[in-house]
């Protein structure tokens, strides 16, 4: 018996510039018990699709054709008061952001209370109680956890709440819209895995929506791939990812990055004559650098020195709140370590005169995570290319700026014509990141900082993405920093990975030997905990997610890292 | 949470403390950059009384000396510090020799009942009306007449006190002219006077009251906007929470919190902020000692009543300092955010 069935669902969204066809005739149906994934990238029409079943599309977007029926209800008919009953009800939505989705002012079982009693009026207070504590207990919260106001949980038991609220009136559908986007890997697995049992326990179908091929093939039974609002396969989730016959599909099962898997660099350019000045300096050092913020050390005392001879391209893996993005951030020069001295040139970055700042400043350029903040909103593309091309004293004319800015813009596979004349805002998010790239590059830099490049990128643009920041090695000769949590894409672009933890760095060496086998307990998980896209193997091996967790807090914090291979040109020292 | 911690208390008693120092030697130093002796107007005034004053050297000699002018500047700021501490700040030059305490304690009690009575209730209805305007379920005619409404916002307060002195003390006779009770009621707690009072401050209050609720208005308006499109929000559409529910709890209680802040500046500013109001309908309050003791240049009460309003608006922002993290459980009591 179907819980739900979607037939012929059109969406359209009327714009000044015509209307936008979100949906088109979308048919899908799921059955009691089942798990199906919706799959795509942005614009897709997958929240869409879910907002279209809650009755909650944003305006101006409508339902211009088609039906939706849940159990006995036609959800697109149903009176406004009886659609606000049934919801949480009977149909459920675990929202994307799940950082943002609970009020900040009241406590989470408020949060809950005030559901159950939208629903059922005024219960007893006693088995409100017992039902709340069953809730938090059931998504593995503690039980004092409902008392917290939401700033004071952490992101995976946010969403966790999330499921808990889902769940709580046991509905019939429960639609989770990319449930797990914002969490690491070792986190995502213990989400999905309360997501599923709780799911089982109630008998609810799920619906989940999402970007990743792994976390999909880990979870569902069916899967549908949309691609521009259009449904372009749907099928038994194992044979759309091991025999997909859409030509969209098997791009999207191609290119998902995989530890061992196959490059998808490609062949690289040959490697141009590099000279660089002052060899026998190195390029960027760390002596003894340590930061603490008050009482808790964000970054354990390390040194190391990245001689600049030849390119490379170094990776630094870990958590959030593993302390990679303030190790980026020193280098930067943007945040002061609280003991030790980062040298570039054999320079104290710290102790500059204006002009060698200048240098710095000019040979040391960033790429940061989000795409969106990165363009000053009221500029157009050439001004803010040119702007610090000429501010670097490279200009000499107008018609060289535009010859540079149209070199750089190629390189990172953009056309100038119809780039260089437009807004940010008119630019897509995959855009704008390639044009922070080909900014840095115009000013001819020596070092790279890359913080999270992709990850706010859609996975079929994240490859061409990293790909043009790869190339910046070879063509150019640029020594790379590259910050990411992302072990797959680490372990194809990089020469040399440091994975680190709390602070410290755990283990080191090269690729092949860090993420392709890994020796330090830490590393070990975060490589089992990779949702892999391959029905048949194990996700996270024979622990449970909750295990693994307890395992990471008692783990030996003062453990010595391990030192794998070496690459020439990097050293690194650890402790005092 | 919970209880305030001493060492925040300290904190925030030392900077009001500080702020209301530094504000007192503002007034102190602005007016004696002034080229204007207010001995000198004094005098003046005498001989625009008496025709002409006798021993006129004299007399600028002695009230020199009565202000303490003779003084070095070290002591006489000093002597100023030690009386601004009591609360004394000297004769009005004006009214002489009534103390400038006396003149602000008999009209403080009418402008702190006038305009924070008026000031409240506009904060009230200028945020209902900003959040009704920008709730999608408002009624089209409700959201189309709250705009209309607001025209009443650029009008400056003289015209529009003016009109509604006009309409409804001149014309229909509902409301007395002027002043703040009647010349036939005796002050004192008694029935008659306070009913007296609400009468002749029915006009004030609700001349200020429309001309400043857009502020409120417009400002909530642009936060309800915010936290409408907040994940929340949609969450708790989502949770099928009734909409009304989903106002009040969700959407006022988040977009209310920066209103909170702007509301405790405002209350500092409301000492100075009608004073024509109080001016048109000759209500005795603060507003309109000050105009008179600007037209009059009487330093010592211009002094004086510039002191109460930094006082009430340095105390008043105190007070949301320590209110704010009960009311907004992200922000905590040693001052930073969680």
């Amino acid at each position: 018996m179907n819980v739900l069935n979607v037939s012929d669902l059109s969406i359209d969204f009327p714009t000044a510039r015509g209307v936008v066809h979100a949906l088109a005739d979308l048919s899908f149906s799921v059955a009691r018990g089942r798990r199906l994934g919706i799959i795509g990238e942005s614009g897709s029409g997958k929240t869409t699709t879910a907002l279209a079943v809650m009755r909650m599309l944003a305006s101006p977007g409508f339902v211009s054709g088609g039906s939706i029926r849940l159990g006995d209800l036609d959800i697109l008919t149903l009176p406004e008061d009886r659609m606000r009953r049934a919801r949480l009800r009977r149909v459920s939505y675990i929202p994307q952001g799940a950082m943002n989705s609970l009020n900040p002012v009241m406590r989470v079982e408020d949060q809950l209370k005030d559901a159950i009693v939208a629903h059922e009026g005024r219960t007893d207070r006693e088995a409100l109680r017992t039902r709340l504590a069953d809730a938090f207990a059931g998504v593995g919260l503690p039980a004092h956890a409902g008392s917290l106001y939401p700033h004071e949980l952490s992101g995976g038991m946010k969403q966790r709440v999330c499921i808990a609220l889902g769940v709580i009136l046991n509905p019939e559908l429960i639609i989770a819209d990319e449930p797990t986007s914002a969490l690491d890997v070792v986190t995502q697995r213990q989400v999905m895995q309360t997501l599923k049992d709780v799911q089982k326990r109630i008998g609810a179908a799920l619906i989940l929506i999402g970007h990743d091929m792994g976390l999909m093939a880990q979870s569902v039974d069916e899967l549908v791939v949309l691609k521009d609002g259009v449904l372009v396969e749907h099928g038994d989730m194992r044979r759309v990812i091991e025999n997909p016959s859409h030509p969209y599909t098997r791009e999207l099962v191609a290119s998902v990055p995989l530890v061992g898997g196959e490059s998808f660099l490609g062949n690289s350019v040959a490697a141009p004559e590099i000279t660089r000045s002052r060899e026998d300096l190195a390029l960027l050092e760390f002596e003894n650098v340590n930061k603490a913020y008050g009482g808790i050390t964000a970054l354990h005392p390390m040194s190391f020195s990245l001689s600049g001879e030849e390119p490379r391209v170094i990776s630094i893996v870990g958590q959030s709140g593993s302390g990679k993005s303030t190790m980026g951030s020193i280098m930067l020069g943007f945040n002061a370590p609280s003991t030790g001295r980062v040298l570039f040139e054999g320079q104290d970055i710290a102790r500059m005169s204006q002009h060698q700042s200048r240098e710095f400043r000019k040979n040391v350029q960033a790429v940061f995570q989000d795409p969106y903040a990165c363009f000053n909103p009221f500029y157009r593309v050439d001004h803010a290319l040119g702007f610090p091309f000429r501010r670097f004293g490279y200009a000499t004319s107008d018609a060289q700026v535009q010859e540079s800015m149209h070199l750089a813009c190629q390189s990172v596979g953009l056309d100038p014509a119809l780039i260089l004349r437009r807004y940010p805002h008119e630019l897509s998010g995959g855009q704008r990141q390639r044009l922070i790239v080909a900014r840095a590059l115009m000013l001819n830099p020596k070092l790279l900082v890359a913080d999270e490049p992709v990850s706010m990128v859609d996975a079929s643009l994240r490859a061409t993405i990293l790909k043009n920041i790869y190339d910046l090695k070879d063509s150019h000769g640029i020594s790379i920093f590259y910050i990411t949590h992302d072990l797959a894409t680490a372990y194809h672009v990089s020469d040399y990975v440091m994975v680190l933890y709390k602070g410290q760095v755990v283990e080191v060496g090269p690729p092949k030997e860090v993420i392709g086998d890994p020796r330090h307990p830490y590393t070990q998980l975060l490589i089992a905990s990779i949702p892999w896209p391959d029905p048949d193997r194990e996700w996270g091996g024979t622990t449970t997610a909750a295990e693994d967790i307890a395992a990471l807090d008692a783990m030996d914090h003062d453990a010595p890292t391990v030192f794998r291979g070496d690459v020439p040109g990097f050293r690194l020292d650890v402790g005092e | 949470m919970g209880r305030i911690p001493r060492s925040y208390l300290l904190n925030r008693v030392v900077t009001l403390l500080l702020t209301v120092w530094i504000a007192a030697t503002l007034i102190w130093i602005i007016p004696r950059l002034s080229p204007v002796d207010p001995a000198d107007i004094m005098l003046g005034r005498m001989a625009a009384g008496a025709g002409a004053v006798e021993n006129a050297d004299q007399i600028l000699a002695q009230l020199k000396e009565n202000f303490g002018l003779n003084d070095p500047l070290v002591i006489q700021y000093l002597k100023y510090i030690r009386n601004v501490v009591t609360l004394d700040f000297g004769l009005s030059t004006a009214t002489f020799p009534t103390r400038v305490s006396t003149l602000i304690a008999r009209a403080l009690p009418w402008t702190v009942g006038l305009m924070l009575l008026s000031v409240v209730i506009t904060f009230f209805i200028g945020n209902a009306l900003g959040a009704i305007m920008a709730w999608d379920r408002s009624p089209k005619l409700v959201r189309v007449a709250i705009p209309v409404a607001m025209v009443f916002t650029s009008i400056p307060p003289i015209l529009s006190g003016l009109l509604l002195m006009w309409l409804f003390a001149a014309k229909l006779r509902w409301f007395p002219l002027t002043s703040a009770y009647g010349l036939t009621v005796e002050p004192g707690w008694t029935w008659g006077f306070v009913q007296s009072v609400i009468h002749h401050g029915f006009l004030p209050a609700l001349s200020i009251v429309i001309v400043t609720f857009g502020f409120w208005a417009l400002g909530m308006r642009g936060l309800m906007i915010t936290v409408q499109g907040e994940d929340y929000v949609m969450l708790a559409k989502a949770k099928g929470l009734r909409p009304r529910y989903i106002l009040y709890r969700y959407m006022i209680r988040n977009a209310i919190l920066p209103q909170i802040t702007a509301f405790a500046l405002k209350i500092g500013l409301l000492v100075a902020g009608q004073v024509l109001v109080e001016r048109i309908f000759a209500y005795n309050g603060m507003g309109k000692l000050l105009y008179d003791a600007i037209l009059d240049q009487d330093f010592p009460v211009i002094q004086g009543v510039s002191f109460v309003i930094i006082l009430m608006t340095a105390v008043s922002v105190f007070l949301v300092d320590l209110v704010y993290p009960f009311v907004d459980p992200r922000i905590r009591h040693d001052g930073g955010e969680t």
